[in-house]
């Protein structure tokens, strides 16, 4: 193709005027672009850079709480940094948790895959509003750089500020949310029924009539609760007056309840359809994975937003989390179900997607399970079900959503950037993540270091006292798990420097429609621009011939017709 | 003149590497990140703003729904700390104002159907200025009670007031804004007809009138 010449040219063409141009160009075309790929990829690479903060972070909380008088070097002198007391410990938790949660695991499976992925897999060539959607992205900018910077002002500010931020990436999660939903409902291809769609496209839909619901009701609440900082009303008293430490923290699992669903089921659907293009089989009940869904979706909204409802929206009143995590139970059960029917007898690839794929259903059965036990065990003997809270909900939540994260950064690394990682260093990062995240939680859990986990800042920060052996194998392990992600990183920037070119246009050789070659070159000169040729979509979105042979799937593209002419050629 | 040749560079450029780091050859819609789209002809259907305006309307209703259970929760739990506000007269005033604007709003999209531009012009300027009209009174009310010395702080029946009317003015003041658009842009060559973005605008106005009697309501019955 011309491109060579064209990048060559290019680059020629540009330096006459260079100045005034170059910058101009950079902006439209990265910085200020409606183009749903760039937002995607601008979403995700926010929530990289918001995963290498936060991990860093725990890291530092970790090691403290292993070596608290660790007085000398590098660390010493940073843990002196923070300003050295329980508050600066509970605000950096606090950082640590938002980061993560907000930019990560809100907005990496949903808005950075989502905004990337879904109109190509519904056949439409946008968002339904782009505009719409760069706002959106701008705003989540702002609302990350304001939490950021709420932890480096004075407290009494800081929370206001962190609340202001809360409310700036609501509003954008709600424009975000409309965008979606009128995308999907909208903007598919013809023929491209809701059947048909792919079981990732019904998560992001489900997700976006969720976010849009709960959003609206944490807006809400972020506006009494700033009316509360600064007009001086009453809506909730108290809401600023407890100490600092306490207040963080309240107000952090008060927002981060409602993330526990929206994070959840956008990595759902991209498990479950990574699940079947890896084990090369149907979604097994695959109507019944998108009616799961829709129920984790329906119990999300009614008991967090009735507990919303019936409490005023009073942060004081943490919803029990146990009670959340139960009503996950069932749905939950359902998708595990299909999932194994997935792999019943399926010849799995055991590419590293794969592998991220089956750890994130090794760990949510494990955090699932042993949350079951823990919850009963835990709610009662321990005061509230928020100390419950840390480890369980790190390793349900936390790891499982990174886990799907990365399963589809491997599976989709080729679309986004036409090269493929590393598959080496992939299954080593495999490999040392999932057993250094297994080293970390089990312990914790089988050891109840978790009632120390969020007793209370002050407890954490002086947690001296109970530092044994298991705590130290557990920070070991911990720093082992965070370097393994170095591996990712090299790997990551190692495949976007050099990593092998992918010339073919369905690498995995799967079905959906952002895997669609380009139309004939010869057809795009008559006329016929690659745009105008509109996607026709002819089935649904997991036909896979089980006899094993090459030609094992259909693309949903492929029309009937072609399908029986490819059949009769091969008789012959 | 540079400027025009630069402007025409930008285009070749975009035009011709069509993939940031330069890419093999794109897939449709796929790498051509720039590029690709200038070139496609992008015409989804108008029913995008229905289902998009439809949809915000949902999530501003649920908004004022958690902030009218937390008007409940609070005023439930009180005991001492509540006092009703007494609602200003010329709230009454304003809600006929409104009430009114929604029915010039209506006649004025039975003037455009029949294709009389001008008729509807003056109608649709009557429902904007009405919807100004409407928002002054808001204002009115609030200098009365800071007149008798009712602040948002004063004590939490007079901040939902507050709250209420003043983050109803400014969703309102959003519709004053569509209004106007509609009125003022220029059609010829939108993606939409003025008829599509008139009834567009005439749901969020209905939808404005239908809340506001909602939330007066709340603060007459609940005080």
């Amino acid at each position: 193709m011309a491109y060579y010449e064209s990048d060559g040219n290019a680059g020629r063409r540009v330096r006459p005027g260079a100045w005034p141009v170059i910058p101009r160009v950079f902006a439209r075309r990265y910085l200020f672009s409606k183009d749903h790929k760039t937002i995607g990829l601008q979403y995700l690479g926010l929530a990289l850079l918001c995963v290498f903060l936060g991990m860093a972070m725990s890291l530092l909380l970790r090691v403290h709480m292993a070596w608290p008088n660790a007085g000398g070097g590098l660390l010493g002198s940073m843990m002196r940094g923070l300003g050295d007391s329980p508050e600066r410990y509970a605000a950096l938790m606090l950082l640590h948790g938002s980061l993560m949660v907000f930019f990560v695991l809100t907005a990496a499976p949903q808005a950075g895959f989502g905004n990337y992925l879904l109109p190509l897999q519904i056949g439409a060539s946008e968002m339904a509003f782009p505009g719409l959607n760069l706002a959106a992205l701008w705003m989540t900018v702002v609302s990350a750089a304001a939490m950021t910077g709420a932890f480096f002002v004075a407290p009494v500010i800081g929370v206001k500020l962190w609340v202001a931020s809360v409310a700036i990436f609501s509003l954008a999660a709600l424009l975000g949310a409309i965008n979606f939903c009128v995308t999907t409902i909208d903007l598919r291809a013809k023929g491209m029924t809701l059947p048909r769609l792919p079981v990732t496209v019904w998560a992001w839909f489900i997700n976006a009539i969720l976010s849009l619901l709960i959003f609206s009701i944490v807006l809400a609440a972020c506006a009494l609760l700033l009316a509360d900082g600064f007009l001086g009303t009453q809506f909730f008293r108290g809401a600023f007056g407890a100490s600092p430490a306490a207040n963080w923290q309240r107000l952090f699992w008060f927002f981060a309840q409602a993330e526990v669903y929206v994070a959840m089921l956008p990595c759902f659907g991209m498990i479950t359809h990574l699940l079947a293009m890896g084990a090369r089989r149907p979604v097994w009940r695959e109507r019944a994975v998108v009616l799961a869904l829709c129920a984790v979706g329906l119990l999300g909204f009614c008991i967090w937003g009735q507990h919303m409802f019936a409490t005023g929206m009073d942060p004081g009143k943490p919803l029990l989390f146990g009670v959340l995590a139960a009503s996950l139970g069932l749905p939950a059960s359902c998708l595990l179900a299909s999932w194994f029917g997935t792999l019943w007898n399926g010849r799995m690839r055991l590419e590293t997607s794969s592998l991220f794929v089956l750890g994130f259903i090794s760990l949510f059965l494990t955090g699932g399970f042993s949350g079951i036990i823990l919850a009963r065990h835990d709610i009662y003997s321990l005061r509230g079900g928020n100390d419950f809270v840390s480890g369980h909900y790190h390793l349900v939540m936390g790891v499982t959503a990174t886990f799907a994260i990365l399963a589809a950064v491997y599976f989709w690394f080729p679309r986004l950037f036409e090269r493929r990682l590393n598959e080496g260093l992939g299954k080593l990062h495999f490999w040392l993540t999932f057993a250094g995240v297994y080293c970390v939680f089990m312990p914790m859990h089988w050891m109840g270091l978790l009632e120390r986990g969020r007793a209370g800042a002050e407890l954490a920060y002086v947690g001296g006292g109970h530092a044994g052996g298991w705590s130290l194998f557990i920070s070991g392990a911990a720093l082992v798990t965070v370097a393994a992600q170095a591996i990712f990183l090299v790997n990551l920037v190692g495949g976007l420097w050099r990593g092998e070119r992918v010339y073919v246009c369905n690498p995995w050789r799967v079905t959906t429609l952002e895997w669609m070659p380009a139309t004939p070159v010869a057809e795009r000169q008559n006329g016929a621009s690659a745009a105008s040729a509109a996607v026709v979509v002819h089935r649904g979105a997991y036909e896979f011939d089980e006899s094993g042979n090459m030609d094992d799937y259909i693309p949903q593209y492929i029309s009937p017709e072609r399908v029986a002419s490819q059949h009769a050629s091969k008789m012959r | 003149m540079p400027g025009t040749t630069i402007e025409q560079e930008i285009e070749i450029i975009v035009e011709d590497t069509g993939g940031g780091g330069g890419k093999p050859p794109a897939r449709d819609g796929g790498g051509d990140d720039g590029g690709g789209k200038r070139r496609r002809p992008w015409n989804p259907s108008p029913r995008r703003y229905y289902t998009g305006v439809t949809l915000g309307i949902l999530s501003i209703l649920m908004f004022f729904m958690a902030l009218a259970s937390a008007f409940i929760v609070r005023r439930g739990s009180s005991s001492n700390d509540w006092m009703p506000v007494h609602i200003p007269a010329i709230l009454w005033l304003n809600t006929a104002v409104l009430l009114f604007s929604s029915l010039t709003l209506e006649l004025a999209r039975k003037r455009l159907a029949s294709a009389d531009l001008s008729g509807f012009r003056r109608l649709w300027t009557v429902t904007t200025f009405l919807g100004l009209l409407f928002l002054t009174g808001q204002i009115l009310a609030w200098r009365q009670l800071i007149g008798q010395g009712i602040f948002v702080a004063t004590n939490p029946g007079s901040s939902f007031f507050y709250v209420f009317t003043g983050l109803h003015g400014l969703h309102l003041l959003g519709g004053v804004g569509a209004l106007m658009y509609v009125a003022l842009r220029n059609f010829e060559r939108a993606k939409l007809t003025r008829q599509v973005a008139a009834e567009i605008v005439g749901h969020y106005w209905h939808f404005m009138d239908a809340l506001w009697v909602f939330l007066l309501a709340l603060l007459y019955l609940g005080k």
